[in-house]
């Protein structure tokens, strides 16, 4: 445990904070407002109701409490909204974080260990924050001789990738950040980046062990990228489109994953080599070469890969969920929003309150939503749970297992699919609709 | 009429510029995430410590040794057979989705020559796996 430093003044902590407060002021009102001013002399407002909408009136226009929702709910329809929070990055987020707390209780628990246990009063609650703030104030230590722009671009892309992967997913009806016509064709550009950026930023990285790393990153990519491609065509086969929407939309009563179960054993498969997860990590072996590509990474820089590989884990789930497991359909257990409070307004007593534009968001989609998110939480348990369980196999097994076993097996998944339309089982005028 | 601006993309045509304009939300999202992210680490080069106090300090990592070569050395390329293949058969796959895509307008009789080239694929693979398992040739 830590203790206060013994040269602690509480005079001099406070006057240090009025000083940073002081400094904060000043440097907003010298460049911070007028950035904004030049920013909103080139920003074409709209006109409402014969008023420019400047951006005073739009806030008193929020704190009309009758005005409020409306205007919250004209906001959370815009493309800012979808790309910042919702199906974006701030929801992804919140699930890789989850994701992280869990993977650390699950597999503590699997090994007889504890796990977190003292940040946070309950269970270690608040280690990831911790590791955070540890991760920010430590060094940036970059090796001599390396290639500066791309090994801090490095982990940037990563991120980004990984958060164009996700934009890509659609997780409710009409909840998807791009709605792409050729959407599983814009997934599978999108996987094609994460071993190029590997590569990349081992290469620069002017050591060895990042090296080898990125050698069999490139290795594992090339053999099992090409079943990952393949066992997809029979949902493609049977869906009759690419868009990820319309798959989704194509599974209302049956899911894929009970006509093509080979298939999904194979997609999941790529799944954990595409992640780099046991038993696939040979990217990063900790026990063979020090941390892989990683090696280098230190500080926030290790920390923002870390948080691009969780994104791209919520992802490859999402990206299961709704290609094999239906998306976002399922009986309806959202209750419906009650009548009275849009007719009557909410009653406390004496006082009736009256809330224009109540219904903030429709049952539909939150019915979607939970659907979608027990679905994706269930699929990231069954990609955590492995790494408790199984060793790491031979880079030779790997190759042998991606290009003689998987590619069979999506060939074999590809004539059920064919053999399911041409039976008359599914497909325009078959037995199941 | 400018033929050149619309795609025949179904009994609608479609400008170009609006099926380019679909992915603009996903280059959007990449920018964001950088956006929203590299303020962490120009955070973290302000906060923490930055010292050189020891030039040993920058040294590639080798487990406590100083480091021997250089860094990108020369590398031997192992299963050299299989990265050639993939650049052949990961274009075949995608191919495949153009016919997977469109499988049920398409008459039945369209199938044959499909299957045909499936087979077509898979005696490749099988003699391309045939010749990468040959150690004596690489």
């Amino acid at each position: 445990m830590s203790s206060i430093a013994p040269e602690f003044r509480l005079s001099r902590f406070v006057a240090s904070l009025t000083d940073i407060i002081f400094w904060v002021v000043v440097i907003f009102t010298l460049i911070g407002l007028p950035i904004v001013l030049i920013l909103l002399f080139y920003i074409q407002l709209p006109v409402i109701n014969d008023k420019l909408l400047t951006p005073y009136l739009a806030l008193t226009w929020l704190a009309d409490p009758s005005r409020t929702l409306p205007i919250v709910k004209s906001l959370i329809h815009t493309d800012f909204f979808r790309i910042t929070t919702f199906p974006g990055f701030g929801f992804a987020a919140l699930l890789a974080a989850g994701t992280i707390f869990i993977e650390r209780k699950l597999l503590a628990k699997m090994q007889l260990r504890v796990g977190p246990l003292y940040c946070g009063k309950i269970e270690g609650i608040l280690q990831l924050m911790g590791d955070g703030l540890k991760l920010i104030s430590k060094e940036i230590i970059i090796p001599a001789k390396a290639d500066k722009p791309i090994f801090w671009a490095a982990p940037l892309l990563f991120v980004g990738t990984a958060a164009a992967f996700i934009s890509l997913i659609p997780v409710a009806p009409g909840w998807v950040v791009a709605d792409v016509d050729v959407g599983l064709l814009a997934v599978f550009a999108v996987i094609g980046f994460f071993p190029i950026i590997t590569l990349l930023s081992s290469w620069s990285a002017n050591s060895k062990f990042p090296f080898i790393g990125g050698i069999r990153a490139l290795h594992q990519m090339v053999s099992f990228e090409i079943p990952l491609i393949l066992s997809l065509l029979g949902i493609v086969i049977l869906a009759g489109t690419l868009n990820l929407t319309e798959i989704v939309e194509s599974q209302q009563h049956y899911w894929w994953i009970i006509f093509m179960p080979i298939g999904a054993i194979v997609f999941f498969t790529t799944i954990l080599a595409e992640l780099e997860r046991i038993p696939f990590d040979l990217p990063e072996a900790e026990s063979e070469i020090v941390a892989g590509w990683l090696t280098e990474f230190s500080g926030m820089m290790y920390g923002l890969v870390q948080l691009g590989s969780y994104l791209k884990l919520y992802a490859f789930a999402a990206l299961f969920t709704v290609l094999f497991l239906g998306g976002w359909n399922g009986p309806m257990v959202w209750p419906p929003f009650p009548q009275e409070i849009i007719t009557e307004g909410i009653k406390m007593g004496p006082i009736t309150l009256h809330v224009p534009g109540l219904p903030l968001l429709d049952q539909e989609m939150l019915n979607g939503t939970l659907w979608f998110t027990i679905k994706t939480v269930g699929v990231i348990l069954v990609i955590l749970i492995p790494r408790g369980v199984f060793p790491r196999i031979r880079i030779d097994l790997l190759l042998h297992t991606g290009w003689y076993k998987l590619i069979g097996l999506s060939f074999v998944n590809i004539f059920i699919a064919l053999t399911l339309v041409y039976a008359g089982v599914l497909g325009p005028g078959g037995l199941i609709q | 009429m400018h033929r050149f601006l619309y795609s025949p993309t179904g009994f609608l045509a479609t400008l170009v510029g609006e099926v380019a304009g679909s992915f603009s939300p996903v280059l959007l999202m990449f920018g964001f995430a950088i956006v929203a992210t590299a303020p962490a680490l120009i955070l973290s080069r302000m906060i923490a410590p930055r010292r050189r106090s020891n030039p040993v300090k920058f040294l590639p990592m080798e487990c406590g040794q100083v480091p021997s070569g250089e860094g990108r050395t020369h590398f031997m390329m192992q299963y050299y057979a299989y990265v050639l293949m993939f650049v052949v058969f990961d274009v075949m796959s995608i191919f495949l989705y153009a016919w997977g895509s469109t499988l049920l307008n398409l008459p039945k009789s369209a199938t044959l020559p499909i299957i045909a080239f499936l087979g077509i694929m898979f005696a490749s693979f099988a003699f391309s796996l045939y010749q990468s398992g040959r150690r004596n040739i690489w």
